[in-house]
């Protein structure tokens, strides 16, 4: 059974990193904060998202995860753990801001 | 002596038959090959919310949200969750923990997330606390290595 390279397999952050600031920007754009519009954004980017990586065509399994708060100067700490392959999985995650909200997309890719 | 999966071995000397070995039928193994888990070794949704919920509890009982703590206690969190999934033994899973913690002051959050993957072996489990000062929201995916 031959073996992929290892370019191929891997997960690479910078291609993915692009892609989720591109539907981020494309969805966000306009956006003021409104609590009724909100599930609406957080699915439109994470479609967006999922649908430009699933066009890389790469035998990943995707996990996309988007939190929308609004702007009140509070608090938000996030952290996540993964037990996974170091050499083929990986994680990237972006922050987005404007005057009323901020977004916060987190991309994992795992390999099957 | 018994070997599991061993052939029936009967032979006919003088007087009759007579059995050589016994036939013990053997436990299913998952081999070293499989595309998909037993079901008993499948992610469980409710197995990985207890431990979740039990997690969440014991961390953040008594806390009030703190600027300089709260990073920390994420992190362990996330990885006390990672630890009891790896607990289970579910064999050739890989698991992801995200955990969120913030300040109650009344503001709107909304945390969504989508999978591409095999609905059928892959799975999450998810779950929120609160008190009076913070919130705290932790999923956690099991994802199936072929």
């Amino acid at each position: 059974m031959s073996m992929q390279s290892s370019e191929e397999a891997a997960f690479v952050q910078d291609e993915v990193s692009s892609i989720v600031k591109e539907s981020i920007d494309q969805v966000m754009q306009i956006a003021t904060y409104n609590h009724a519009k909100v599930p609406q954004w957080t699915s439109d980017v994470i479609e967006t998202c999922m649908k430009k990586l699933t066009l890389l065509n790469k035998p990943f399994k995707y996990i996309v995860t988007c939190a929308i708060m609004q702007r009140t100067g509070a608090g938000l700490h996030m952290a996540s753990s993964c037990y996974w392959d170091n050499t083929s999985d990986g994680s990237v995650t972006q922050k987005w801001e404007n005057k009323t909200c901020y977004c916060i997309v987190t991309v994992f890719g795992l390999a099957i | 002596p018994i070997s599991t999966g061993a052939v029936v071995k009967a032979s006919r000397a003088e007087g009759g038959w007579r059995l050589a070995q016994q036939v013990v039928p053997s436990m299913p193994t998952e081999p070293e090959h499989a595309l998909r888990p037993l079901h008993k070794n499948r992610f469980s949704t409710t197995a990985a919310k207890d431990i979740i919920n039990e997690v969440l509890e014991t961390k953040l009982k008594d806390k009030t949200y703190n600027a300089e703590l709260t990073s920390q206690w994420s992190r362990d969190i996330a990885d006390e969750i990672k630890m009891k999934l790896k607990a289970l033994e579910l064999p050739r899973y890989k698991y992801v923990v995200n955990v969120a913690i913030g300040e109650q002051r009344g503001e709107g959050i909304r945390i969504g997330c989508r999978c591409f993957w095999d609905s059928d072996v892959d799975a999450y489990a998810d779950s929120t606390y609160k008190n009076d000062s913070l919130f705290c929201s932790a999923i956690a995916f099991g994802v199936y290595l072929y």
